[in-house]
């Protein structure tokens, strides 16, 4: 704190003597420059996304977001029904596989692991979220997709068939697949944050509870969880946005078919994936426009996911500033 | 003071061999050649325009094989010189592009590769059973109506799982049109396009990942380009064609079915699927199709693409049987070189 202070008194002294810096100058246009491009960014790429969307609002109106056809052939109807729906079970799926994951993970790492374990293990996870979407997404067709179809599906479904979710013919292509390529994707970031959270936990509190007599994991329901439980909703937040965005590897592996059903083992499709898939040489100006259409309701989605995490952020930050 | 001279002094040398670097590619290129065509599209063309890039000496063509999706994309906003699609530019894509031409440069055929286990045999299909099976309506390979036309094979009871290209593809162009003129069902319920309402089945991207889906399927079938099933030892159907004769996707069924072309209409547009009932067609494989060069007809590079387009469409089709492309026949090849005039800068 005194030191910012020492600065800022020294910077306002420099200026009261009007010495002309231009090294400072420079460096104040090129980082005001640099923010206001990124800003201005965001902007262009809103209003050019909806200004294309323009036709397909409104020709479909609201009515899109319920309509489940997607037909780019003779009909030329479109609805994001079915896209909103896909993406729904996947990230969803995702973040109730990764959350719980990320937090087993991200609490070894930082209360239970020997000490000597904790760097690597911590570098290759987060080395996870390096590896490019296609490579996953290939991964996911030609090693976890026979997995899946030969082993896990027929399991789930002996076991839980009576279950709907867990109904109909396992297939490597599907829902469940696409679930757990997205569960991979956001592993990292939910778990590295969460133990980013927990290594801002302060000693003497964790302490204190140890000392009272409680066992570790009284300690961490009791004293980590609370401490960090906001910043796990905001982590999960940045996750869930992180699945809802991601296009090239669910591509890979959901199967592209528009249809609203109660199996994870069937084929279905996300906002994002439909947008990658069929962008690029749509034939028509109308399916055009009905995927920009898309990319506005994914682009509301992300910034709302995102301002929500801020907010929790915020909050999280004002109760206690030690952890930051 | 002797840090500054010394960091400037770096400088120096490193602008001085920047610059040399500079002098010393742009050297190269023009010794090699006039100058560099780029093109993007149709994966379907690539192995062609590989053989071509290797072949053509006046210029350097740089191609990117991203789909034919991709390619109208590029040629559409003018990153490309040329594009290439397997699929005719759609109205909407006409007038998006503004001012460009479709020109006929190459012709080949979309295969029909299969996974069924164990099989004794190659299979048999027909444009009935094809349809059927990604309407939806035939889910069993052991169903009547594929085992009426494979006698003597052991087909298994397993489910069938047809795959489709999930991306705008000029593949599922050629095989929709198909499918159209054979099914008054599929014409009415999915119609023709670069893609479509999937009524059955799931979804892969690119040649490679209906590839992938089929091989990894037990029970799938899809369609990909058959220069791209040979290469990847894809198994693939014969298919009947209408004069009731079983036909492969080789050189004698594509030139077959090119045979139905008589005259080549303003669009530009061809297609030969489905052949009728004649002598002449007897060979025909029906799923056959053009692929087209798009060109822009007002660009900077007029000579040299006119000149490129004009070898690839007479010499560079010496390549193609290699790779299972029909050299294009004279009708269009009249055509071709006619509208290849229009490109000017």
């Amino acid at each position: 704190m005194s030191s910012i202070a020492t600065q800022a008194a020294r910077a306002a002294d420099l200026r009261r003597r009007g010495r002309f810096r231009p090294g400072d100058v420079a460096l104040h246009g090129l980082t005001l420059a640099a923010a206001l491009a990124a800003v201005s960014l965001l902007f262009l790429i809103a209003w050019k996304v909806t200004d294309q969307a323009l036709p397909a609002i409104h020709d479909f109106g609201l009515h899109f977001l319920t309509t489940k056809t997607w037909d780019p052939g003779t009909r030329q109807v479109f609805g994001a029904a079915a896209f909103l729906f896909g993406t729904a079970v996947t990230s969803i799926g995702a973040l109730l596989i990764a959350g719980p994951l990320s937090i087993a993970i991200a609490l070894f790492l930082t209360e239970l692991a020997p000490r000597w374990l904790r760097g690597p293990v911590g570098a290759l996870v987060e080395m996870l979220a390096a590896v490019p979407s296609v490579v996953i997404g290939l991964w996911g067709i030609l090693v976890m997709g026979p997995v899946v179809a030969d082993h896990v599906e027929p399991f789930l479904k002996r076991t839980f068939g009576f279950v709907p979710l867990f109904g109909g013919d396992p297939s490597i292509f599907g829902l469940l697949p696409a679930i757990l390529v997205l569960t991979i994707m956001i592993t990292p970031i939910v778990s590295s944050v969460s133990r980013e959270l927990f290594l801002g936990v302060p000693r003497d509190l964790k302490e204190g509870a140890l000392a009272l007599g409680t066992t570790r994991w009284e300690m961490i329901r009791g004293v980590v969880f609370p401490y960090a439980r906001s910043g796990i909703a905001a982590a999960l937040i940045l996750g869930l946005g992180r699945a809802v965005g991601e296009a090239i590897a669910v591509t890979q592996v959901i199967g592209g078919n528009v249809a609203i059903h109660w199996s994870l083992f069937k084929p279905g499709d996300t906002l994002a994936s439909r947008i990658a898939s069929q962008y690029q040489g749509a034939s028509s100006a109308k399916q055009v426009s009905a995927i920009a259409y898309l990319a506005v309701i994914l682009l509301c989605f992300s910034l709302l996911a995102n301002v929500a995490a801020q907010v929790i952020v915020r909050r999280f930050a004002g109760r206690h500033p030690v952890a930051r | 003071m002797t840090k500054v001279k010394r960091s400037g002094a770096l400088l120096v040398v490193l602008a001085l061999a920047l610059a040399a670097a500079v002098a010393g590619t742009s050297n190269a290129s023009t010794s090699r050649s006039s100058g560099t065509l780029k093109g993007a599209g149709s994966s379907f063309v690539a192995p062609l325009v590989a053989q071509w890039q290797a072949n053509y000496k006046s210029s350097d063509i740089q191609y990117n094989p991203i789909g034919s999706g991709g390619g109208i994309a590029a040629i559409t906003s003018r990153t490309v010189d040329f594009g290439a699609s397997d699929a005719p530019l759609s109205r909407d894509q006409f007038s998006a592009c503004k001012g460009c031409v479709q020109i006929p440069w190459a012709l080949s055929a979309t295969s029909i590769p299969y996974n069924i286990p164990g099989l004794n045999g190659r299979l048999h299909l027909n444009a009935g059973v094809i349809a059927d099976i990604y309407l939806g309506k035939i889910t069993n390979w052991n169903s009547s109506r594929v085992k009426a036309l494979n006698k003597g094979l052991s087909l298994p009871d397993l489910k069938i799982t047809p795959v489709y290209r999930s991306d705008n593809s000029g593949t599922s162009y050629n095989f929709t049109d198909y499918l159209s003129h054979a099914s008054a069902e599929w014409k009415s319920k999915v119609g023709i396009g670069v893609n479509a309402n999937w009524p059955a089945g799931i979804g892969a991207p690119k040649s490679n990942g209906v590839a992938a889906a089929v091989s990894q399927t037990k029970g799938g079938v899809g369609y990909v380009d058959v220069a791209y099933a040979l290469k990847n030892h894809l198994q693939f159907a014969a298919i009947q064609n209408k004069s009731g004769k079983w036909a492969l996707p080789g050189l004698r069924g594509i030139k077959s079915a090119a045979a139905l072309i008589k005259s080549v209409p303003s669009s530009g547009e061809l297609s030969i699927v489905n052949p009728p009932k004649a002598a002449k067609y007897k060979n025909a494989y029906p799923i056959s199709t053009f692929t087209y060069v798009i060109l822009p007809t007002k660009t900077s590079s007029a000579s040299e693409l006119r000149q490129f387009v004009f070898w690839a469409l007479t010499n560079g089709q010496q390549y193609g049987p290699k790779l299972l492309f029909v050299p294009i026949p004279k009708v269009v090849l009249v055509y071709s070189e006619k509208i290849l005039k229009k490109v000017q800068s």
